[in-house]
């Protein structure tokens, strides 16, 4: 039975409150860039912000690089019920997808189907445009993948 | 070693409610009196109040405990809030030990009480989630629960049958503690589980615990005050761990691995025992697939073992290895701080569990489980060894 998953582009999620540490990647995503905290210590990449290395402990250790936006998913799940503003919107994958640069990040999956959401699949990043001229990172298909 | 120098000398248990027709102090109240009476200590004598910090009604209080002191009328030397999730009930007994070794209590109450389905006063959480995962519909726990349990098929594969029989074992042990749930004591099927709606796929409804209403305590002391006022029944918790954050510093988990791997062997060390060696296991069950990592994560059989362990074991009040005996949360209820499987435990060790009784008393393993951070696998895990009075 072929299951149809919402793109949720539809949701209202108003105001997405940030914390300061974090802000590099939000103002990032205003020109569609995904840039995640790295260690030069640890030469590591690290999701999501913190105010500090997860490797080191230290504040100093942390840098922003630009990633790819591609990497494949680790696991995923079909929410069959959301959160108040997502009633209505179900079912809809969220994703952990692991990045080729080798961190996790969860985000809802679009322009797929549930037959072909799969663990192993290769993913690419996908912006959805929010009010405040930031971007949503979610994941789609990477067709161009081998 | 302080730990098995205290003695748990009293139980409490309100029965679990869909939606509580009482307010949370009058269940403490209840609670308190119940504890009073077994024991035989005055109120007079209580010098310590530990409460669990998981609750709907009182967590957003930043007084709760000391307002919980003065409803009532209890003055102590020792006045704790445990905030490890579902941790706290196991982490309360611990703290209490550790209070009264050192010399801070001598009589402590820990107090599980929450009537969140009646009455919750909100949270206000400032984690992770309002910028990394509530922007993406992530249903708290299920959603965790879902990706975890999705990452488990795809590494060692899930078996529904052997999830099933999880669900109807405890269930049947639901039917048989009148304190339950009285809406959960119905059985179910392996039909009723596998065709249970979907929650968060692969989650299903019948994977999951049921918020409900209700009330628990204990009375901790140290043997040697026990000893003095006579009370010979009671349970010594010898060994003790916690892990919180496990892998913290690590980018890229195996989200089917868990702190109990630490904690367990931790407690388990201190306690002198093989994992074999444990007659009847309590562990925290917010979902099913949680049972079968922490039989791995414990050691009841290798990683990636669990399904076919449950298979393999019967896990009943009167199997080889009983497990969650009063129904666990998912077929009881979710309720009292998530504190159950921790009263079931010691009710099992004084020997007071009526038709479920386990024939095998000479101890109890019972685990916490708290909190979902993100992307990994639970921020807390604990486990607590247990004997009778020697």
């Amino acid at each position: 039975m072929a299951v149809t998953l919402n793109d949720t582009l539809d949701v209202k999620r108003g105001d997405i409150k940030h914390y300061d540490f974090g802000m590099p990647f939000w103002d990032a995503t205003r020109q569609k860039k995904l840039v995640i905290q790295y260690c030069k210590v640890a030469k590591k990449f690290q999701h999501f912000p913190r105010p500090v290395s997860i490797f080191t402990g230290r504040r100093r250790d942390i840098e922003w690089r630009e990633v790819s936006g591609k990497g494949k998913v680790y696991s995923f799940t079909i929410a069959h019920r959301g959160p108040p503003a997502f009633q209505g919107k179900e079912p809809y994958a969220i994703a952990s997808v692991t990045l080729d640069e080798g961190v996790n990040v969860i985000a809802d999956v679009v322009n797929c189907t549930a037959e072909d959401l799969k663990v192993g699949m290769r993913v690419k990043a996908y912006w959805h445009p929010l009010d405040n001229g930031e971007h949503l990172l979610m994941w789609q298909p990477d067709k161009d993948a081998k | 070693m302080s730990l098995r120098d205290s003695a748990i000398v009293a139980y409490a248990e309100t029965k679990v409610m869909k939606k509580s027709d009482r307010d949370v102090w009058v269940l403490m109240g209840e609670i308190l009196e119940q504890l009073l009476d077994k024991s035989g200590f005055e109120s007079k004598e209580i010098d310590g109040l530990v409460m669990s910090g998981l609750t709907g009604t009182g967590g957003a209080s930043m007084f709760w405990a000391q307002s919980t002191c003065d409803m009532l009328g209890l003055e102590v030397g020792f006045c704790e809030q445990v905030h490890t999730g579902g941790c706290s009930a196991v982490g309360a007994v611990a703290r209490a030990a550790a209070a009264i070794d050192a010399g801070m209590c001598e009589v402590a109450v820990c107090m599980f009480a929450d009537t969140h389905v009646r009455e919750h006063n909100g949270r206000n959480d400032r984690n992770y989630r309002r910028d990394w995962t509530d922007p993406y519909g992530v249903l708290g726990p299920p959603g965790a629960f879902g990706l975890l349990q999705r990452a488990y098929d795809a590494k060692y594969g899930v078996d529904l049958k052997a999830l099933g029989k999880l669900a109807i074992t405890q269930r049947n042990h639901a039917i048989m503690n009148e304190n339950a749930c009285e809406e959960l004591r119905v059985p179910i099927t392996m039909d009723d589980y596998i065709n249970s709606r979907m929650i968060a796929d692969p989650i299903r409804l019948l994977d999951c615990v049921m918020l409900a209403d209700g009330a628990a305590g204990l009375i901790v002391t140290s043997k040697k005050r026990a000893k003095e006022k006579g009370l010979n029944k009671c349970v010594i918790p010898i060994g003790y761990a916690e892990r919180t954050n496990f892998l913290g510093g690590d980018n890229l988990v195996d989200v089917t691995r868990s702190g109990h791997e630490i904690a367990g062997k931790k407690a388990l060390a201190a306690a002198g025992w093989n994992i074999k060696d444990v007659r009847s296991f309590h562990p925290y069950d917010d979902f099913l697939i949680a049972l079968v990592i922490q039989f791995e994560a414990f050691g009841f059989c290798k990683p990636g073992e669990g399904m076919k362990f449950v298979r393999d074991t019967d896990l009943s009040y009167n199997g080889t290895l009983p497990m969650n005996t009063g129904g666990g949360q998912i077929s009881a209820g979710q309720a009292a701080c998530s504190s159950h499987n921790l009263i079931e435990a010691v009710r099992q060790l004084m020997g007071e569990a009526g038709k479920r009784q386990v024939k095998d008393t000479t101890n109890a393993l019972v685990t916490g489980i708290g909190w979902i951070n993100y992307g990994r696998n639970w921020g807390s895990s604990a486990a607590m060894a247990l004997v009778p009075n020697q």
